[in-house]
């Protein structure tokens, strides 16, 4: 940003050159507190103006200020902003202080503009390019968590998986709720390329977002614009709010000198699986669902075959159920097991002990390993400036089989072609490489096979030695002694060595730009920017696998091979004017206006086998039993054309008002409807002006902000068009699509409003930033779903109305700073309350995800966006509304089992956190540092899949225990056994019930009481509050006194830990975070990743 | 001042690259927005054999209501949980969405072409009341396994609040539209051709589909309307279906496989084995369809124990003739048409024969379509009984329609034989026994909530338990 600021500055001085007739100059040094040295690139500003200039490599500057100038203003990155009043002198020393954060001072707002922050009417965030690139992952936003207010960060937990990134709430019902990405003023694409099914929870791969492309080492800043008034001129793709990204670039060398600086930065991380997070097991029965499988002493083990041939029929292990509900363990009972029918197992034909396993699935995660190399190569001349910086990623998941690559190439630089006449050009290439990422979703997943279907008996490094050994599928599912075939499982390290996925993206990003100051008042830019790529995405099921989903029109299938081929590209044209202008003693004028031609291209194909493999091993479209079935292909292209305006007038520094106004011209509207304008108008009052006399108050601004910022629909819903279903010999069949488009569709709209206090005391020591919003979202275009009986599913109308309400807060202490020692507080908090106000006429309900389970996600009228939607217990009372009056019971059915509600669509919860926070703590004593990050979530709901499953196949500690009457609980009835449900049961008649206290004891040794099969989706609903110690950070930087001997000019060792612990959370056995992927589609668990423990180790040269 | 408006110009210049390519941008150049209405009907044609045909446990459990299977190691829809899985809302959705609305489009289509001389004009004519009839079915299917549904509304996307029309209603007006259809068709004209799955454009095959409809669907009034279920099967039996006829579609394998395939060779899963109800039922009466319908488990027939888990590997299988990818799915055939009569005949209809006569002919018809031998000693072994006529009818119907899940099924609620067994784990709503309908799609309760409410109410609430109007018994 600093860099940023120099440039414009520069740009500005050199226009003002031409005219110095009203105006004096003034000079000075500025030096830094710590260690008396001077700063070269102090920004330095005329109060309330963007006159200004920056300090040369002596810490000197010189600068022309109108005759009025009341005080100067210097900012520097890693320094506090200090304010000079200017008498009548020409010279003007300043010293600063260094602080972690800025609180005051430039940033950079929509369309790359600088503005003072305080002349601000909206709310926005800053956070330095450093606290983003602490925990070395495969995407840098996820270390935005708890960094800045109103932004919710979900990361999926998925190797190089999704984040959720949601800036002050969901806004649309169906649609994009994710923030966008700008990088230099150039938009980046973040598209999620995870298939609809698997979204919905089906199987499938997490493919991750595509902004997690942008190189944290390349991060100089980032400003998060929250509000519609921040974001109105950046169209209608920022609705969602933006997150502005400043990078780093070269700096121009003063008086000749030549400037080079060479940055080394290196890294390695590794971690461990945090055993909260993952399934605790209970240790005492093992496979099977119940006492089913032979009569005798031992009902839960067959007693059929005659495995090693002695004529005698022998106990053996009911393989095929995927469940540990099964005959209890007992070390003196010798069983066939899995392992006993492989010939090459070397307990081939053996019976062994009947015990729980040394090796639980935990076994089966590896060690992950993150190398992150560095190298940044700067500079620049009098007249030009470049920047050269390479980042190479190599990592392994705890997945056995999986990594990711990453290298990422940037060259920028710029040139002044004449006094003011600049050009800058940017170029980066980015590679990733993907394989072997975690499948998610309820079925063809290991982890939901871990968390869901599982045999407490088998050892999970078993499977792996008979794999290593066989390179075949010897799983301990199979169908039966005699056929080995799985049946619902495989082995697991068959299915991470065979069935591995692999994907490739190549990424060009990259700018050129003009900047033209026309006269000392007006400027002018023009810029081109594109942003391209491919990508490719294969996934492979091995010839003598288990069937999942594989390939078009999601089939079951045994093997197969499907590929991915997807490119995008979408370019810009910007041209902005730009005019400042002093009217008089007190006001002060800035106006632009511009223009934004936006075109994108998606081009899609998914093809794959259809049938399974003709031959094993050839993973190839030719390479299929049956004929292909038709590849799906999309080719989507986008126009927008946008016209812009605005206008801002300072008054003194006491008042600033803002106005902007666009009109967008977009492509996917019917013809005559695809433009629609809108705008925003925002002001600040910087009362603290008129109080410049009380030394204890530094700044005190209020302001408010008011915004509407319109939106076209998504692509191709405005024509219908017919899907082609396969080919019947020579007759092709087609069929009509799901959703009816709509050719009368017109833009939809969010409105904002805004309010925010800003206040600063005791000489930086203490701030706040508090913000009140409400943004509503109106004439939603949504494919509202509709009765299949109108031979659709859903119809695209403008209809729903979403509010989203809310508070955020930022404080900022620095409670103790002396010479040596220095702490510094950041604390975030915010809270959004989200309503669907309406949908259309008639419409109560959207239904936004049907999930496994029989759960709904849902947007319903009066309720937060995202409820969670299910069956219920059935209450002996409720009250006027419907819901269960205080105190009610359960009511138990006369087979001892609770009731359901006979409908599946009561609330049991929703997946908005009733607030999030972060808080921050940086303790700086000499060449130490210590920070660490502690962030949370406050409600929020979830479903876990993973329990409503792994509960009835008795995996859990929580389905072994002792009951009531001193016996364990899977022990028969009979024996004293099994349980009694806390309820009433109704003795009377359904019209006059009686209820009285239930005492039907029901079974506990088999699958139905403690999990899906006797409970309503009610029982596995959870609070999905946390919190974490998300980031701990020590450094140690060597003394710049010791380095002046050797040729370093700076060396920084970190130790940094990630999600080293969570200090608190309400669902067992899982990380609540944990999920799919981002989306709208939260709320729901089924086999997700465990949460990793991170620690790493970096070093950073400077030479 | 100049270089002001010079930028402005600037500018504008700019902008006025426009917006002329806007509407070919928003146009989805890979799918075409004209086809021909023979390729929706084929389509309707697929989807309806592949709803009929499946066995996947979220569009079809017919054949476990029906007790001719049982599952494995997941009971739940064998124990009539069709809520967790949402089942009913897949039949809606494969109903209307997948064929009703391609056929209604289908009829757009074709009544928009202008036909080429007479013949067109007879084409036409028949291609229009071919779509009629498959409508006729599908509805017929619906309302047997629902009640009332959306009919007089159903199918406009712009009411998305369709009323459910009363069954009784639903059922006159699909026997007249039948009748009419089977009055138009014109033999001797030409339709859809080789696009027609089912009968490669035969429209005299096509009026003895329609004639088989209304004698399926008058028989099923017999208990309710005497005088309807009388007149429409007199009226239609001779145009019926003769002995070897029958509606059926032949899958071609590969990627047309029949959903049986797919569902239980191709998917590697071992979740169905036949159920003891009907294993023990056919052997009492040693009956020498076995072997076509079940493999052998130790030299004998051992079927699973309805509802409860069953080890796949030690029960009697589902006859792999049946799991080919090319077995063919039957919609309407002989077998069941001579069924209906027998018992059209014993209720004192003029059906042209006895209904001794009838029951021989429709268990000859089976066991031919089973390419099993004995028919004549077996009918010797279990002749007519007409003095317990709804059991004899019952039981031989019921074995004969085995794996066509639905028609047993409707043929067990009508008749009301053979016995079922009990599931140990019924949810509350199917009041103690096999279920008398499917309960609402959750997605009516939540889309369409005061007809649902409304349609619950008239049918006597939206239980499992609740029986179709023509049930009385």
């Amino acid at each position: 940003m600093r860099k940023f600021t120099l440039l414009l500055a520069l740009m500005l001085f050199i226009g003002m050159q031409v005219t110095q007739a009203q105006t004096r100059t003034i000079t000075g040094t500025v030096t830094n507190a710590d260690d008396g040295s001077t700063i070269p690139g102090v920004s330095v500003v005329v109060k309330g103006t963007t006159y200004g200039t920056t300090t040369d490599l002596d810490g000197k500057y010189s600068l022309s200020i109108p005759e009025d100038a009341s005080s100067l203003i210097y900012s520097f990155v890693g320094m506090k902003t200090a304010e000079m009043g200017i008498g009548g002198g020409n010279v003007y020393n300043v010293v600063m202080e260094p602080e972690a954060t800025s609180i005051e001072g430039v940033v950079v707002t929509a369309l790359g503009i600088s503005r003072e922050k305080k002349s601000l009417g909206y709310s926005t965030q800053e956070i330095g390019g450093d606290d983003l690139n602490t925990v070395k992952g495969s995407s840098f936003i996820n270390n935005l968590q708890g960094k800045a207010s109103g932004v919710q960060v979900k990361s999926s937990g998925n190797m190089g998986g999704s984040t959720n990134i949601i800036i002050r709430g969901s806004n649309s019902i169906t649609g994009n709720n994710q923030a966008m990405f700008v990088v230099d003023g150039v938009p980046i694409n973040n598209d999620r390329t995870n298939n609809t099914g698997q979204v919905s929870g089906r199987a499938g791969y997490d493919y991750g977002s595509a902004a997690s492309d942008i190189d944290p080492n390349n991060i100089e800043s980032i400003n998060v614009l929250k509000g519609a008034a921040a974001t109105a001129l950046y169209g209608s793709r920022a609705a969602n709010g933006v997150v502005l990204i400043t990078t780093k670039k070269g700096k121009k060398s003063v008086g000749g000198a030549k400037i080079l600086g060479v940055t080394i930065n290196s890294s390695v991380t590794t971690g461990f699986v945090d055993k909260t997070t993952f399934p605790k097991y209970q240790t005492n029965y093992g496979a099977g669902y119940g006492p089913y499988y032979s009569d005798g002493d031992y009902p839960g083990l067959e007693h059929i075959y005659d495995v090693n041939g002695d004529g005698e029929i022998d106990y053996t292990v009911p393989t095929t159920e995927d469940a540990s509900m099964g005959q209890e363990f007992d070390p003196n009972l010798m069983v066939f097991q899995w392992d006993s029918y492989d010939p090459d197992n070397p307990n081939y034909h053996k019976a062994t002990p009947w015990v729980n396993t040394p090796n639980e699935p935990v076994e089966f995660f590896e060690t992950p390993w993150s190398y992150t190399n560095n190298i940044d190569i700067m500079g620049g001349g009098e007249k030009s400036t470049f920047r050269l910086s390479y980042t190479n990623l190599d990592q392994t998941g705890i997945m056995p089989n999986s990594s990711l690559k990453k290298n990422n190439v940037l060259l920028n630089g710029s040139y002044d072609i004449l006094d003011n006449l600049k050009v800058t050009a940017s170029a980066n290439y980015i590679n990733t490489n993907g394989k072997g990422r975690n499948p998610t979703g309820y079925s063809d997943n290991l982890l939901s096979s871990f968390r869901q279907w599982w045999q407490t008996n088998v050892d999970v490094l078993q499977q792996k030695d008979i794999y290593d050994q066989t390179g075949r599928n010897v799983t301990w599912n199979p169908k039966s002694p005699t056929n080995l075939d799985p049946i619902y499982w495989d082995n697991p390290y068959w299915a991470r060595y065979e069935n591995y996925q692999t994907d490739t993206r190549s990424r060009f990003l990259g700018y050129a730009q003009a900047d033209w100051q026309i006269t000392d008042n007006l400027s002018l830019m023009g810029r081109y920017s594109i942003d391209t790529y491919s990508e490719l995405q294969e996934e492979r099921k091995a010839v003598g696998s288990v069937s999942g989903e594989l390939g078009v029109g999601r089939p079951d299938v045994t093997s197969g091979y499907t590929r991915f081929d997807r490119s995008f590209t979408e370019t810009n044209i910007d041209f902005l004017a730009k005019y400042n202008k002093y009217l008089g003693e007190n006001f002060n004028l800035n106006a632009l206006i511009g223009t934004n031609i936006r075109r994108s291209t998606e081009d899609q194909v998914f093809a794959s086998t259809d049938g399974g493999l003709i031959v094993p091993g050839v993973y190839a479209l030719s390479n299929s039993i049956n004929q292909m079935q038709a590849p799906e292909e999309r080719y989507a292209q986008i126009g927008v054309n946008g016209y812009f305006a605005g206008v801002t007038v300072g008054y003194k520094n006491l008042v600033y008002l803002d106005g902007s106004f666009r009109y967008d011209q977009m492509s996917t509207l019917p013809p005559d409807d695809w433009g629609y304008p809108y705008g925003a108008v925002s002001g600040s009052f910087v009362f603290s002006s008129l109080m410049e006399d009380q030394s204890w108050l530094q700044l005190g601004k209020l302001r408010l902000g008011w915004a509407t910022v319109g939106n076209g629909a998504p692509w191709g819903s405005t024509h219908d068009t017919y899907s082609l279903t396969g080919n019947w010999g020579g007759t092709a069949l087609f069929s009509l699509p799901n959703n009816k488009n709509n050719q009368q569709l017109k833009a939809e709209r969010t409105n904002s409003l805004e309010a925010g206090l800003e206040m600063v005391f005791l000489q930086n020591r203490l701030g706040f930033d508090f913000s009140y919003y409400d943004n509503q979202t109106v004439d939603q275009i949504i494919p509202v779903a509709v009765s299949y009986a109108t031979g659709y599913s859903g119809k695209y109308v403008n209809a729903g109305t979403v509010d989203n309400k809310g508070l955020e807060i930022t404080l900022r202490g620095t409670p103790v700073v002396s010479s040596d020692f220095r702490w510094d507080i950041i604390l975030n908090w915010a809270r959004n309350r989200n309503e669907v106000v309406e949908l259309q006429e008639g419409l109560e309900n959207l239904q936004l995800a049907s999930l496994q389970g029989g759960v709904t996600i849902n947007a319903r009228v009066g309720e937060p966006l995202g409820t969670i939607q299910g069956t219920d217990y059935v209450y002996d009372a409720y009250n006027e509304d419907g819901d269960p009056a205080d105190g009610a019971n359960r009511v138990v059915g006369s087979d001892g089992y609770y009731l359901k509600s006979s409908t599946s669509d009561i609330i049991l919860g929703d997946i908005n956190p009733d607030w999030t926070g972060g808080i921050n703590n940086a303790f700086t004593y000499k060449d130490w540092s210590l920070s660490f990050l502690i962030d949370w979530q406050k409600g929020g709901s979830i479903f876990s899949l993973d329990q409503w499953y792994g509960m009835a196949t008795g995996l859990y500690t929580e389905t072994d225990y002792t009951n009531d009457l001193g016996n364990p609980v899977r022990s028969p009835v009979s024996d004293g056994g099994g349980l009694v449900l806390g309820g009433v049961v109704n003795t009377g008649t359904e019209e006059a019930p009686v209820y009285e206290t239930n005492t039907t004891r029901v079974e506990g040794g088999n699958y139905r009481v403690f999990g899906y099969s006797k409970n309503p989706n009610k029982t596995f609903v959870f609070d999905a509050s946390y919190v974490k110690l998300r980031e701990l950070v020590v450094s140690y930087s060597i003394p710049k006194a010791k380095l002046s001997k050797v040729w370093l000019q700076g060396a920084t060792f970190s130790l940094v830990g990630g999600n080293l612990w969570i200090i608190s959370k309400n669902l067992p056995h899982a990380d609540p975070e944990a999920s799919q992927g981002a989306g709208n589609v939260q709320g729901w668990q089924s086999g997700v990743m465990p949460a990793v423990r991170n620690v790493g180790f970096s070093v950073k040269l400077q030479f | 001042m100049k270089k002001i408006i010079l930028a402005l110009i600037v500018l504008i210049g700019v902008s006025t690259s426009c917006t002329k390519n806007f509407e070919d941008f928003n146009k989805d150049k890979k799918h075409p927005t004209e086809v021909p209405g023979e390729f929706l009907v084929a389509n309707a044609q697929r989807a309806i054999a592949d709803q009929v045909a499946s066995t996947n446990v979220n569009l079809n459990v017919w054949k476990l209501f029906a007790q001719y299977w049982t599952e494995t190691t997941y009971t739940d829809e064998a124990n009539y949980d069709i809520v967790t899985r949402t089942i009913a809302d897949y039949t809606f959705r494969a109903y209307y969405r997948n064929i009703l609305a391609d056929l209604k489009d289908a009829t757009n289509v074709i009544t928009a072409e202008k036909p080429v001389g007479d013949a067109g004009a007879i084409a036409k004519e028949n291609k229009l009341l071919i779509i009629e009839l498959l409508n006729v079915y599908c509805y017929n299917r619906l309302v047997d396994a629902f009640g009332d549904i959306p009919y007089s509304e159903a199918l406009d996307i712009e009411n998305i609040h369709p009323v459910y029309d009363n069954a009784t209603g639903i059922y006159d007006d699909l026997i007249m539209k039948a009748t009419n259809a089977v009055a138009g068709l014109n033999a001797a004209g030409g339709s859809f051709g080789g696009s027609d799955l089912y009968f490669a454009g035969d429209v005299a095959m096509w009026k003895k589909f329609g004639n088989s409809l209304i004698v399926k669907m008058g028989i099923t009034l017999a208990d309710v309307s005497e005088g309807k279920a009388k007149a429409a099967v007199e009226g239609a039996y001779a145009g019926a279906f003769e002995m070897g006829e029958l509606c059926q579609l032949v899958y071609l394998g590969g990627s047309n496989s029949n959903p049986l395939y797919q569902d239980m060779i191709q998917s590697g899963r071992d979740d169905f084995v036949p159920a003891n109800t009907v294993v023990d039922l056919m052997n009492n009466l040693e009956d020498p369809r076995r072997p076509a319908y079940f493999t052998l488990y130790e030299g004998e027939y051992v079927g699973g124990v309805y509802g409860e888990s069953s080890t796949f590997s030690q029960y009697s299988h589902v006859a792999p003739e049946i799991q080919e990818q090319t077995y063919p799915v039957t919609l309407i055939d002989y077998t069941e048409i001579a069924f209906y009569l027998a018992e059209a005949a014993q209720r004192g209809y003029a059906v042209g024969g006895s209904a001794t006569e009838y029951y021989d002919k429709a268990i000859m018809s089976s066991f031919s379509q089973w390419g099993v031998e004995g028919a004549a000693d077996y009918i010797a072994a279990q002749p007519y009984d007409a003095a317990n006529w709804k059991q004899s009818l019952g039981t031989q119907a019921y074995i004969a329609f085995y794996v066509r899940g639905f028609i047993g099924y409707t043929s067990w609620r009508r008749l009301d034989y053979p016995a079922m067994n009990p599931a140990p784990a019924p949810p509350p709503g199917a009041g103690g026994t096999v279920p008398m309908r499917f309960t609402y799609p959750i997605n009516e309760q939540t889309l369409n909530g005061i007809n649902y409410t409304a349609a619950a109410a008239a049918i006597g609430g939206d239980e499992l338990k609740t029986k179709i109007f023509w049930d009385k018994n």
